[in-house]
């Protein structure tokens, strides 16, 4: 459902070039919970930003359900993230003067709110435990619950992919836990493939597709992570830099 | 997305406040020149209508009080063809009306509210020569008198008698000594005079409503005008030629003289007030840079504090269009408001102004004033919003999200 071919990505830092990453190439199927790990700076956030076509590589190609999203036109970039991909935020990013059911509702403010969309909204708060805080602003929510209405907005547009940076980052261990549960609960009741950006790799569960990065290499992922025309993939030429595979 | 970004301005009040007072002062300002430039034509107008004939002065002075002519002049102007009556006039500021001089009527005026109230209002002294004025059939004095006055205008009888008409504002800027406005039989100092009032006319023009009215020759005294000079000299013409060519005729057979007619006069007034529209164009057109600085300003500090959100926007699927819609939209709001604010304001502004002015100069607002009013406040919203919302939709979300994530 995904294909990653050998991305990379450059950009200046001030006047010091920076390689994010350095041909990176996997494959994730659709409806898998995968998480990219690694440590800080490793290029893991630029690789999930990539996938929700908010940034482009440098080079490669990245497919997401056959679209090509280095090929595609700012428009058709926007119409992507529109209808097709979900963020959560570490630090939720909810709109301080909406309330629950409005921040979960703002991807389709531009072109109107519908009934459905409307009743979605509410289907899905009261899903993740907030059918009796929709009037709320966030300010009047606990960072849990404002990741949990976070969450409702990524799903409220019935998206193939929902990628997640650090969605515990901000949260103590035990809302981590809850809104892992409530990820994973969702994540199969819509299908939808999730990737997953953490540090924290207790959430991890055998069944998970993991990628980790280093230095902008991806230097572990299970075999079938890896494209069979990845460099780093065991029947491709071997790349020393990039294969380490087995979780 | 209009209650989104009505939203985004109230979420901060007291800038959205600051920036709705600062930018509905300038819609003010433009409304109140707007209403004070209306109420000046409105005013002369009226006050021309009333006046039909040929006014002669002195070339190249502005009204007849600073014109001085030979009195013989008369003569040859009723020697023109086409001049049905031509009466000579004297006029002169008053030089002291119950021993208030010029300056201390205009500034005790403005002090204590009674009397004339401003260097414009000042009394002035007209004298006529009341057997050339009983054949004209246009003057405005006795026709004021006759319809909403009291006493008699001057008669043959007042030659050489110190009889003085007035306004009734006169009567009232000049009160007896208990306070109660001049009538008819009391009497007026004018500088070591007595005059008795004969008569009181209202036009209802502050510009008419401040003369005097004598004899020619006890005006000459009060004036201390030599014998053998007049200042104008009002002329009426038969139909045909009418009053242009008598106006022409008397201007080509005296050099040195200014025949104006009415139609002279509001067709200069015209361009006077032409000139004045400019002047005020050119203040609105400074008021509005300055109020879309002011939005700019507001929009910029507004769209720099919401770099975060504006991302987040942009990733969860709005286009750089939709951003720019929203601001614009939030701007629009902005000028909106700031023109109903500035309505109101100059609304009761010209209602209060219009319990101090009279004579017939009235500040008046159209339902059109005020409709180009909020529709310049939109205007003015729309293009100060252009800038800081092309700056927000132009923010590379991936920054953005970097901002807000860590």
């Amino acid at each position: 459902m995904i294909d990653v071919v050998n991305v990379w990505k450059s950009y200046k830092s001030g006047t010091r070039p920076v390689e994010a990453l350095r041909g990176i190439s996997c494959h994730i199927e659709r409806g898998r919970f995968a998480f990219i790990v690694g440590p800080s700076g490793s290029g893991k956030s630029t690789l999930l930003y990539m996938l929700g076509a908010v940034d482009r590589p440098t080079k490669g190609e990245i497919l997401v359900e056959g679209e090509d999203l280095v090929k595609m036109s700012e428009s058709a970039q926007n119409d992507y993230r529109r209808e097709k991909v979900g963020f959560i935020f570490q630090s939720f990013n909810l709109i301080s003067n909406l309330s629950a059911i409005d921040n979960v509702l703002i991807p389709f403010l531009p072109r109107g709110v519908t009934a459905e969309q409307r009743e979605r909204a509410v289907t899905l708060l009261t899903q993740v435990g907030l059918g009796d805080r929709l009037d709320h602003r966030p300010y009047q929510l606990s960072g849990g619950e404002q990741q949990r209405v976070a969450i409702a907005r990524a799903l409220v547009k019935q998206p193939v992919l929902v990628l997640a940076d650090e969605p515990t980052g901000e949260l103590d261990s035990k809302t981590g836990d809850e809104i892992y549960k409530i990820l994973r609960t969702m994540q199969q009741a819509y299908q939808a493939t999730l990737v997953v950006v953490t540090h924290d790799r207790r959430f991890i569960t055998p069944r998970d597709l993991v990628l980790e990065i280093q230095d902008g290499h991806l230097i572990a992922g299970p075999t079938d992570a890896l494209a069979p025309h990845c460099p780093s993939h065991p029947q491709a030429e071997p790349n020393p830099s990039a294969v380490k595979a087995g979780e | 997305m209009g209650k989104f970004a009505w939203r985004n301005l109230l979420t901060r009040p007291m800038r959205t406040a600051l920036a709705l007072i600062g930018l509905s002062i300038p819609i003010l300002g433009v409304l109140g020149l707007f209403s004070l430039s209306n109420g000046l034509r409105d005013m002369v107008g009226d006050t021309l209508s009333q006046i039909e004939g040929v006014m002669v002065i002195r070339e190249n002075v502005p009204s007849p009080v600073f014109s001085t002519l030979p009195a013989e002049l008369a003569d040859k102007i009723r020697a023109i063809p086409g001049v049905r009556a031509a009466a000579p006039e004297v006029w002169g500021i008053a030089p002291n009306v119950e021993g208030q001089g010029m300056l201390m009527r205009s500034v005790g005026g403005l002090m204590t509210k009674k009397g004339p109230s401003s260097l414009l209002d000042q009394t002035v002294i007209s004298g006529q020569d009341i057997a050339a004025h009983a054949n004209l059939k246009s003057a405005v004095f006795p026709r004021a008198l006759e319809a909403k006055g009291e006493g008699r205008f001057l008669n043959e009888g007042d030659k050489g008698q110190p009889n003085i008409v007035i306004s009734r504002k006169i009567a009232r800027d000049f009160p007896n000594a208990d306070g109660s406005p001049r009538t008819v039989g009391d009497t007026l100092r004018i500088a070591d005079a007595d005059y008795t009032i004969v008569g009181l006319y209202e036009t209802g023009s502050m510009l008419l409503d401040v003369v005097i009215l004598m004899d020619i020759d006890e005006a000459r005294k009060a004036l201390k005008m030599p014998k053998e000079l007049v200042s104008a000299i009002y002329v009426e013409a038969n139909s045909p030629p009418g009053y242009e060519a008598v106006s022409a005729a008397i201007e080509a057979n005296e050099p040195g003289v200014d025949a104006r007619n009415m139609n002279e006069v509001q067709a200069d007034f015209g361009t006077l007030m032409g000139q004045v529209d400019k002047l005020l164009m050119m203040t609105v057109s400074l008021a509005l840079i300055v109020g879309i600085v002011g939005i700019v300003n507001t929009m910029l500090m507004s769209t720099t504090e919401r770099f975060v959100e504006f991302g987040v926007l942009r990733t969860i699927g709005w286009s750089q269009a939709n951003i720019l819609g929203l601001v614009t939209l939030e701007s629009a709001y902005l000028g909106l408001l700031s023109g109903l604010v500035g309505c109101a304001l100059a609304w009761l502004g010209t209602a209060a102004a219009n319990q101090f002015i009279g004579g017939g100069m009235r500040l008046g607002l159209s339902p059109q004033s005020l409709i180009v009013g909020v529709g310049l406040s939109i205007v003015m919203g729309i293009l100060g919003g252009l800038y800081p919302a092309w700056r927000a939709a132009r923010m590379v979300p991936m920054e953005a999200i970097r901002l807000g994530s860590h």
